[in-house]
């Protein structure tokens, strides 16, 4: 990092099904709640970055940047980015480049989608728009048969057993009752998860993430400190159709950008205590594990049997709920992801902490490390 | 996403390229497909072609990983503005296939790995172990014997070899092209039965395209493939780890050095690729583990 | 005068199939009766996912790789239908795309009832030995349809044949057209209006002054214009509406159940319309041997039919067998295969 970047400000939309709020209340929301825990003032504000996928498609909404920017008093200059359910990271990325130019000194970055508007087919077929045009469409398949094909290929490599699988899930919505922004607050078994309805042969309901509405608002600043330092923020891409890849169990985006950020962090995976990753679907977040450095190829199930059976000194994988149990408003998702590995930092006194964000099947990756600094 | 007639003309042209068969490499069924495309599940499979390309498109009836498919013609779905949008569809061939060779003819252990990886040091102490059961096949080559050569060539006239090969007396065979002439590298069938003959299992060192070779002479069955990796998660850390065993090894210049890690590249691609043709893949960080699960793994030899 | 010759053939079926049996029980009729005057035991189904296209394609396909020549090389296709996918985008310009085929190619779609499939053989014979083109594909396609409850249903059924034709002095040529003849009036025995989903019929009228008289004028006609007679030919293809027709056919002229041994598929396929006869051919093509002489003779409502003679050049070649399993449908599900509604 060039400069000294701190979290300053944050909050967040409960992640749901908001009929009565549309695009531009959930920004406020989130926006609010930001400003309302910083130190800054809204005037402090000289740059706001929206992250978002789906609003031309869902919404009939481009040119998200000036819509937030009336949000503000001052109207601040304001951007979008986009990079499918990885934009809120990349809004993230975004930002810190340009604290670390120098071309801005406080950065709101909001990431927000409204998805309810449309009908559940309607959304599926704009979440394609994350696949590749020409080679995914024609076969008719969706996101979850895409890591349907992943997860087929990966139990077939390494033998991973229907009800083992059914543990991630079940960690994600334990874990998520302690969380008050999460969609769904409730535990479910690993049972209910294994019968739940097929979607994608072996992918079921409660492997998926929902879709959601929300919103989340990040306040970054080399103005102003705090004690949540960001240390890495780095990008990596990948080809964009599984068919265009060789291997379908490891996603080098995922590798590319982790090996970056912990080069730039100057730490290692072990240095990692609190970890918030990008679970659209179960086999996703076991996939991550293993190409974020924290286990084997094949076995990052260990892990999540650890979490589920409570074994003490493991790494705390998306406390928060992840995607599955919080919701994934896609855009919003890789804000939300870094304010809770923030709160984590603070509420176990930890000292790094990571938030792994992507977009499509990993076609484009962004993972950014906190450090939490002693007070 | 609205397909119009420019979209599915551009569909149409392109659509000969997926007229080929394949094997599948992954396969899902789709519970409720998007509307469009019906209220039936609908099965997507990702299939590698042929030619070595890679296409997702729907199977016309379940299948398994491995399987082999054949192209059909289908009607994919139909537009709001009632195109009929037709695309490739894969039909999974019947699981099997009656073999054309003559019954099992015996196993061949094979060990293939980059340069540098250490597969002459692996089959060296494997044969030294195992002497009574296991027996080196020597690769024929055209090229002239060099210094650090170990044994494990037999060294022909590029007529000889172009006669036997004439002949069919080679089963598997590969050129490298080199600055003045392309250099031949083999097996020949008689090298590797004559071990047979003595009730020993033939050992071969090689590389990804005689392993093919040998895999499509004497079916994929008879060979105990091993594919030997250097340590390391990410491509670049194995890489990084051939190239220091290269110039530990001292047997080459620099630019040799360079050639072969290129070469090492694709072979680290082709175990990604092929992974059918491997049975097993063994780090190689610790000599005497790989020598242990090699034991166990080929059948006679742990005695 | 020169002559055009088969040098390749093909043929698709779809997997799926009803027995008649099951049409009978579904309607409360009895299907011992039906069958035995039928003579139809099954019939073929089109997969959900298959039309005149789908099916047209496979069969040229095929065609292609027996004739072993490259689909560039072939600049004429016409395909016969009764269920073109399209009223107007023809099938014909789509194959030529989807075989890659010469750009350079003379195409369209024929309609002649159950005839158009030898009507294309007819135009593709005329441009071959005219040498406007080496070789042309000749293709009768049908998804037919039948108003459920109507007779209709025990036969109409789904198929594709595919013919190539060539100079006869192509290498491994393997069968020569020798003469063709048409007869054709206007008759109305079987009908389909543009807007209407099923074909209607004339019941007993479509017996003799629809197929009996056509298929007879045009046995006599070919018979007098080559001076052969009925029992010259080894083989015999007729127009297969159902079994009972062609052996009616066969007893006037004294075709004995040897010449039209191989021809006869209609038993177990039912009628394919435009494909029938073609279908029938590529069993001859099979299993014919060298100068064995055939008799071939297609009938479409409305009516006409057309007649060919032909000469085998060489033994018959085998078309690679189809290895899938036959999957025989409940009457529910044929309907919704048939794509039709449940209730009509």
């Amino acid at each position: 990092m060039e400069r000294a970047v701190s979290l300053i400000g944050f909050g967040q939309t409960r992640f749901g099904e908001w009929w009565g709020k549309g695009i531009k209340d959930l920004m406020a929301e989130a926006t609010n709640a930001a400003l309302d825990a910083a130190p800054c003032t809204a005037l402090d504000i000289d740059l706001i970055i929206v992250g978002n996928m789906l609003a031309e498609t869902l919404n009939g909404q481009a040119h998200l940047s000036a819509l937030a920017s009336t949000l503000l008093p001052h109207r601040p200059p304001a951007l979008r980015v986009e990079s499918a359910c990885g934009s809120g990271a990349f809004a993230l990325h975004t930002a810190s480049a340009m604290l670390e130019s120098g071309r801005a000194r406080t950065v709101l970055v909001i990431g927000v989608e409204k998805m309810t508007d449309a009908s559940a087919d309607e959304a599926a077929d704009a979440l394609m728009g994350a696949a590749d045009a020409e080679k995914d469409r024609p076969s008719g398949i969706t996101f979850p048969g895409i890591f349907g094909l992943v997860a087929a290929r990966y139990m077939h490599d390494y033998g991973l057993q229907r009800d083992e699988l059914s543990l991630v899930s079940a960690v994600h919505h334990r874990q998520a009752t302690e969380n008050p922004f999460a969609q769904f607050r409730s535990e479910i078994s690993p049972e209910t998860i294994s019968k739940s309805p097929l979607i994608a042969d072996p992918l079921r309901l409660l492997d998926c993430s929902p879709i959601s509405d929300g919103a989340a608002a990040c306040i970054l600043s080399t103005a102003f400190q705090s004690d949540l330092r960001l240390v890495a923020s780095q990008i990596a891409t990948d080809a964009l159709s599984l068919a265009d890849r060789e291997e379908l169990t490891s996603f080098a985006a995922n590798r590319d950008a982790s090996e970056r950020a912990y080069l730039e962090a100057n730490i290692r995976p072990k240095d990692i205590e609190v970890l918030e990753t990008h679970d659209c679907f179960s086999i996703a977040a076991l996939i991550n594990l293993e190409d974020l450095g924290f286990a084997e190829p094949g076995e990052a199930i260990s892990i999540y049997r650890n979490l589920y059976d409570g074994i003490p000194g493991t790494l705390a994988v998306n406390r928060s709920g992840g995607l599955k149990a919080c919701g994934h408003p896609v855009a919003a998702t890789g804000i939300k992801q870094l304010i809770d590995t923030g709160k984590q930092l603070r509420a176990s006194n930890s000292r790094f902490g990571m938030a792994h964000n992507f977009g499509g099947v990993c076609a484009t990756c962004a993972v950014h490390v906190l450090e939490h600094l002693p007070s | 996403m609205k397909i119009t007639p420019a979209i599915a003309a551009r569909a149409a042209a392109r659509r000969p390229r997926s007229l080929q068969e394949g094997t599948i490499i992954s396969l899902t069924t789709l519970t409720h497909p998007l509307a469009a495309f019906g209220n039936r599940p609908r099965t997507i499979a990702l299939i590698r072609l042929e030619d070595g390309s890679k296409s997702l498109a729907s199977l016309t009836a379940p299948g398994v990983i491995g399987q082999t498919v054949r192209p059909r013609m289908r009607l994919s779905h139909i537009t709001e503005d009632q195109l009929r949008m037709y695309d490739v569809s894969y039909e999974p061939l019947a699981l099997q296939r009656v073999p054309e060779h003559a019954p099992f003819p015996g196993y061949i252990l094979a060990l293939t790995g980059p340069s540098g990886v250490g597969k002459s040091t692996v089959s060296r102490l494997l044969l030294h172990a195992c002497a009574e059961y296991v027996q080196n096949v020597p690769i024929l080559t055209t090229r002239a014997r060099k210094p650090g050569d170990e044994g494990e060539y037999r060294y022909v006239s590029k007529e000889k070899f172009s006669q036997w090969l004439e002949d069919g007396e080679i089963v598997a065979v590969t050129k490298i092209p080199s600055q003045d002439e392309a250099r031949w590298y083999g097996y020949r069938a008689r090298d590797i039965e004559a071990i047979w003959k003595k009730g020993k299992v033939p050992l071969v060192i090689t590389e990804t395209h005689l392993l093919q070779g040998l895999a499509n002479h004497y079916s994929r069955r008879s060979i105990l493939s091993f594919g030997l990796l250097p340590p390391g998660r990410s491509k670049r850390t194995m890489l990084s780890c051939l190239l220091r065993r290269l110039r530990q090894r001292g047997r080459e210049t620099e630019e040799q050095i360079a050639a072969r890690l290129d070469v090492a590249e694709q072979d680290l691609q082709f175990f990604q690729n092929r992974k059918d043709l491997f049975d097993h893949l063994m780090v190689n960080d610790d000599l005497n583990k790989v020598i242990d699960f090699l034991k166990k793994k080929v059948p006679g030899l742990s005695a | 005068m020169t002559h055009s010759a088969v040098v390749g053939f093909g043929r698709y079926m779809p997997a799926f199939r009803l027995k008649t049996a099951q049409i009978a029980e579904h309607w409360r009729q009895e299907s011992g009766a039906i069958a035995a005057t039928l003579g139809i035991e099954e019939k073929t189904v089109p997969g959900r996912d298959e039309d005149t296209f789908t099916m047209a394609f496979e069969a040229a396909r095929q065609a292609i790789d027996t004739a072993g020549i490259r689909s560039s090389q072939v600049s004429a296709v016409f395909v016969g239908s009764e269920s073109h996918p399209y009223a107007v985008k023809p099938t014909s310009a789509m194959l030529v795309t989807a075989l890659e085929l010469d750009p350079f190619s003379h195409a369209a779609d024929l309609e002649f009832a159950c005839k158009a499939g030898t009507a294309a053989i007819q135009i593709v014979d005329a441009f071959v030995r005219s040498k406007q083109v080496s070789f042309g594909l000749a293709i009768g396609s049908d998804t037919a349809q039948a108003k459920p409850g109507d007779a209709l249903e025990y036969s109409a059924a789904a198929g594709a044949a595919a013919i190539i034709l060539g100079p006869d002095t192509t290498k491994d040529a393997l069968c020569r057209i020798e003469q063709t003849l048409s007869f054709t009036t206007d008759t109305p025995d079987f009908w389909r209006a543009a807007d209407e989903k099923y074909p209607r019929h004339a019941g007993r009228f479509t017996g003799e002054p629809g197929y009996f008289r056509h298929v007879r004028a045009a046995i006599e006609g070919m018979l007098q214009t080559a001076r052969m007679k009925a029992a010259d030919f080894d083989h015999v293809v007729l127009h297969m509406p159902n079994a009972k027709f062609p052996n009616v056919i066969a007893k006037e002229f004294g075709f004995s159940k040897e010449q039209m041994k191989h021809g006869f598929i209609v038993p177990w396929i039912g009628n394919t319309y435009s494909a029938c006869s073609l279908l029938g051919l590529t069993e001859v093509l099979q299993y014919a041997k060298k100068n064995d002489s055939i008799l071939m003779v297609s009938y479409g409502s409305g009516s006409g039919a057309d007649a060919f003679i032909m000469t085998m050049l060489r033994n018959g070649v085998l078309l690679p067998p189809d290895e899938r399993e036959p999957q025989y449908l409940s009457y529910a599900e044929y309907l919704e295969h048939a794509h039709i509604p449940p209730r009509t």
